[in-house]
């Protein structure tokens, strides 16, 4: 929940009881942990803690980090995008077979990000659709359109990948802007963007209220339905571009792209503090969540870790960070 | 009940604290086999805990237990019902989709050697619920059927079976009249007054006084936390033990001030939602409250919900000020001024969770934002105002509401929606389960908001609540009015019988 300001003039007591309650809130105890996977990591490496590979960092977790944040909201309502992970590879897919020139379309790049772009709305719609219009439980109804959308991706492509793009396509992906890779850019706005909706918006009020009662939010007149359908539409349009900009990071298109990418963002978010039971959670613990999620993967990697005990030592984390909260939670009362 | 035999249980100077809150300071309480013992007190006095720490969820910080006069302490409800304690909250603890058998011997289903395996006995288990509910007299119930299809009241009755089937001899009920129908009360303290001959003792909690007189043998009334008193219910008045629960005294639980009764503001005409909206008209004026009475399941708060747009209507039309208006969805019956306080305010009314704050806007959240963002001054200052103008007792409007007491809760459900500015508001079982004072002032508000000219539809089940608020009184029954008094013609038979003619009985 957010924190707000209240009228000043409280208490020493009530100041030190707020700052207690500060420090317990489940992102800052994960800041700290980052923190200190940050300093143990420097010690496995002399290449981690350099201002070069951290923004490397930051163009690899930008996919992951924009669907996080619509992530967030879904699972603040109490539902799930499983199919994203397939979404970015559709909409990867149809960016290409758009864009070929050698293909039947050829359009122009810009037509066929636009189109790429739509594809991915329109997936996140149809999640929504059949999640509020015909009441399939989310988990179910992503979990098929994941096989679904797969299953496009790889008809479309034919197993075949496209690339060579243009030179100026590739700004997005590999360039940079004032020093700081362009993506990241893209993400930060985007933080932006949701963390001010999630805290300050009606729709982002409506989004905590419909995750912790439902039924109580339709009775208090809420379009809820409505609500539902816009941030899976919401999902879907992120991992589209998030597709566009992974296709420009690795100058190719392959329909297996982002297989497995709504793992790492349900760890982020879950690992930020929101809980999978809906109702409460935040944008800045997401973001905390997924940084936290690559600075593992990268500082272990450069300390020579392998992949594999990479995927263990970031479940291990995953799991650690929800019991601590946990216990916390527990013993100030509010679990 | 006769004072010599000794105690089944005995607590002794019980003292609890849950954090800030002092739940129960030295109190004690005496129960004898065969005697139904009132426990009153506001919402908040302590009576859940104190129920709690004799069936073992809560353990005492100091005080002592004993049963039949031996020192217990139980860890744990497991080690409580042993003792032979069972205990029937308000919310009921069944398996929906297990047989009634089942529910009753959960935990300790009878078993048979099938070789060197013990498996379930059917037929056994089948055979004694069906003795069990026999021997209270339960003769209409099928021990095959889903727990789910059955009434509340039915329900309840397996609760207190699968209480029996663990040989209790100590029952406590928690407020088990609050969702039940006048026939289904009448059954309840039928048995009731069978497990009393019976030698089991039995702690019964209600908000109801009328229930207190009728049934049980003494009482004992607990105020913030502390004991007052305990005596024979025979040696009290209603009026005694009102102000032994509030510590002062209420001249009139339902004040009722009569309003100037203006135009017709919501007039229904033919409204239908099978199966049970069929063909309904109604009027209400300005400054009226109708009062719908009828049994649980009559089609009152389905008739709210068409009303409310939360089921829409199959057809008919929805007048305001004469002026017909669609409501398909409950956001289009606010602006059109209809508010509804809806039955059940934990799941339905409110966002427990969330704070006061929240939930009083979460109405009128987009007259608050400029633009998309929520103004949080005009926030604060809304909940502010209602909280003041209700009477809402909370520490702050950020507390969250799930910890306000239910008599609190139920006044942010109806400042929230006051909030709308409303020309018409259903009221459904505006006061079920809140303490004495908080009603009391509840029915002062719905007097002052039907003075102030707006048309009030109160659904109750209580019927003392709907003959002393209402001005007109209008019965349901299978999704139709059968019948309509007047405040003046209104008596509890006339009431009654129009309720229950044709059926005459609920049981399902």
């Amino acid at each position: 929940m957010t924190t707000t300001t209240r009228p000043s003039g409280d208490t020493p007591e009530q100041m030190s009881s707020r700052l207690r309650s500060f420090l317990l809130r489940q992102e800052v105890i994960l800041l700290i942990i980052s923190l200190l996977a940050v300093m143990f990591l420097a010690f496995g490496s002399d290449r981690f803690l350099t201002a070069n590979n951290l923004l490397n960092q930051g163009r690899l977790l930008t996919e992951i980090g924009l669907v996080a944040l619509s992530m967030t909201f879904i699972i603040i309502t109490g539902g799930i995008d499983l199919s994203v992970g397939s979404i970015l590879g559709l909409c990867a897919i149809v960016l290409g077979v758009m864009w070929d020139p050698k293909g039947a379309f050829a359009f122009p790049l810009e037509v066929a990000v636009l189109i790429c772009l739509l594809v991915g709305i329109v997936a996140g719609f149809v999640n929504g659709l059949i999640i509020v219009r015909l009441g399939v439980p989310p988990l179910i109804t992503t979990l098929a359109t994941l096989a679904l959308y797969r299953g496009l991706a790889e008809g479309i492509s034919q197993a075949r990948s496209v690339r060579g793009y243009p030179e100026e396509f590739y700004v997005l992906g590999q360039g940079e802007f004032l020093g700081v890779p362009t993506q990241l850019w893209v993400l930060l706005i985007f933080c932006i963007i949701t963390a001010v909706v999630l805290s300050r918006t009606v729709f982002g009020r409506a989004t905590y209220a419909i995750g912790n009662n439902e039924l109580g939010a339709r009775f208090s007149g809420l379009p809820v339905g409505r609500y539902k359908i816009l941030i899976y539409t919401f999902s879907g349009f992120m991992a589209a571009l998030a597709a566009w900009i992974f296709v420009s990071r690795v100058s190719t298109t392959r329909s297996d792209m982002g297989s497995g990418l709504e793992l790492d963002a349900i760890a982020a978010v879950v690992l930020g503090g929101t809980s999978i039971f809906g109702g409460s959670g935040s944008i800045i613990g997401t973001i905390i969540g997924f940084i936290l999620i690559q600075l593992l993967k990268n500082g272990l990697a450069l300390s020579g870790v392998t992949t594999d005990g990479t995927i263990v030592v970031i479940g291990t984390v995953l799991i650690l960070a929800i019991l601590v909260n946990n216990f916390i939670q527990r013993r100030s009362g509010n679990g | 009940m006769p004072p010599e035999q000794p105690p089944i249980l005995e607590m002794g100077h019980i003292s609890k604290r849950f954090a800030a809150t002092q739940a129960l300071s030295d109190v004690s309480f005496v129960l004898h086999p065969g005697e139904v013992h009132a426990l009153l007190g506001e919402n908040g006095a302590g009576k859940s805990t104190l129920i709690k720490i004799i069936s073992g969820v809560h353990k005492a910080d100091s005080g002592s237990i004993a049963i039949d006069g031996q020192p217990v302490s139980f860890n744990n409800p497991r080690e409580a019902q042993a003792r032979g304690i069972a205990t029937i909250y308000q919310e009921l603890s069944l398996y929906p989709d297990l047989t009634v058998a089942e529910n009753i011997f959960m935990g300790h289903a009878p078993r048979r050697k099938f070789g060197p395996v013990s498996v379930l006995d059917w037929d056994a288990m089948f055979s004694r619920a069906q003795e069990l509910l026999e021997s209270l007299n339960i003769t209409d119930m099928d021990v095959r059927r889903k727990v789910g299809t059955l009434t509340v009241g039915n329900r309840q009755r397996v609760e207190i079976a699968k209480a029996l089937s663990l040989n209790a001899r100590v029952l406590i009920m928690d407020e088990p009249t609050a969702a039940l129908t006048e026939a289904d009360v009448q059954r309840l303290f039928e048995i009731v007054r069978l497990l009393k001959t019976r030698g089991v003792a039995i702690v019964y909690i209600s908000h109801r006084l009328a229930e207190v007189y009728e049934v049980c043998d003494r009482v004992t009334v607990l105020r913030d936390g502390h004991y007052i008193d305990s005596k024979p219910v025979s040696a009290t008045t209603e009026a005694d033990l009102v102000s032994m629960m509030v510590g002062r005294t209420i001249d009139n639980l339902f004040p009722k001030i009569t309003a100037k009764i203006g135009q017709p503001v919501l007039e229904v005409r033919n409204l239908t939602r099978k199966p049970l909206t069929r063909d309904v008209s109604l009027t209400v004026r300005a400054g009226e409250i109708v009062g719908l009475a009828g049994l649980v399941g009559s089609g009152r708060s389905e008739l709210a919900q068409v009303i409310f747009g939360f089921t829409p209507a199959e057809s008919g039309e929805i007048r305001i000020d004469g002026k017909v208006v669609k409501v398909r969805t409950p956001g289009d019956a606010m602006r059109h001024g209809i508010a509804y306080v809806p039955e059940d305010r934990g799941t339905q009314g409110l966002v427990r969770q969330m704070r006061v704050r929240e939930n009083v806007s979460l109405t009128v959240l987009r007259s608050l934002a400029s633009g998309l963002f929520i103004n949080s001054q005009s926030e604060r200052q809304l909940a502010e105002e209602k909280v003041k103008e209700m009477g809402v007792k909370t520490p702050s409007i950020e507390q969250i509401v799930g910890k306000l007491s239910g008599g609190n809760q139920q006044k942010v459900v109806v400042g929230k929606w006051l909030a709308t500015h409303p020309r018409v508001l259903i009221m459904d079982e505006p006061t079920r389960g809140i303490d004495v004072g908080a009603k009391a002032e509840i029915h002062r508000l719905m007097s002052e908001l039907a003075g102030q000219g707006l048309a009030i539809i109160m659904i109750s089940s209580e019927l003392p609540e709907v003959l002393g608020m209402s001005d007109r009184v209008l019965v349901m029954r299978g999704g139709q009015f059968v019948a309509e008094y007047s405040r003046e013609e209104a008596t509890q038979e006339k009431v009654v019988t129009a309720m229950m003619t044709e059926h005459g009985s609920t049981a399902a």
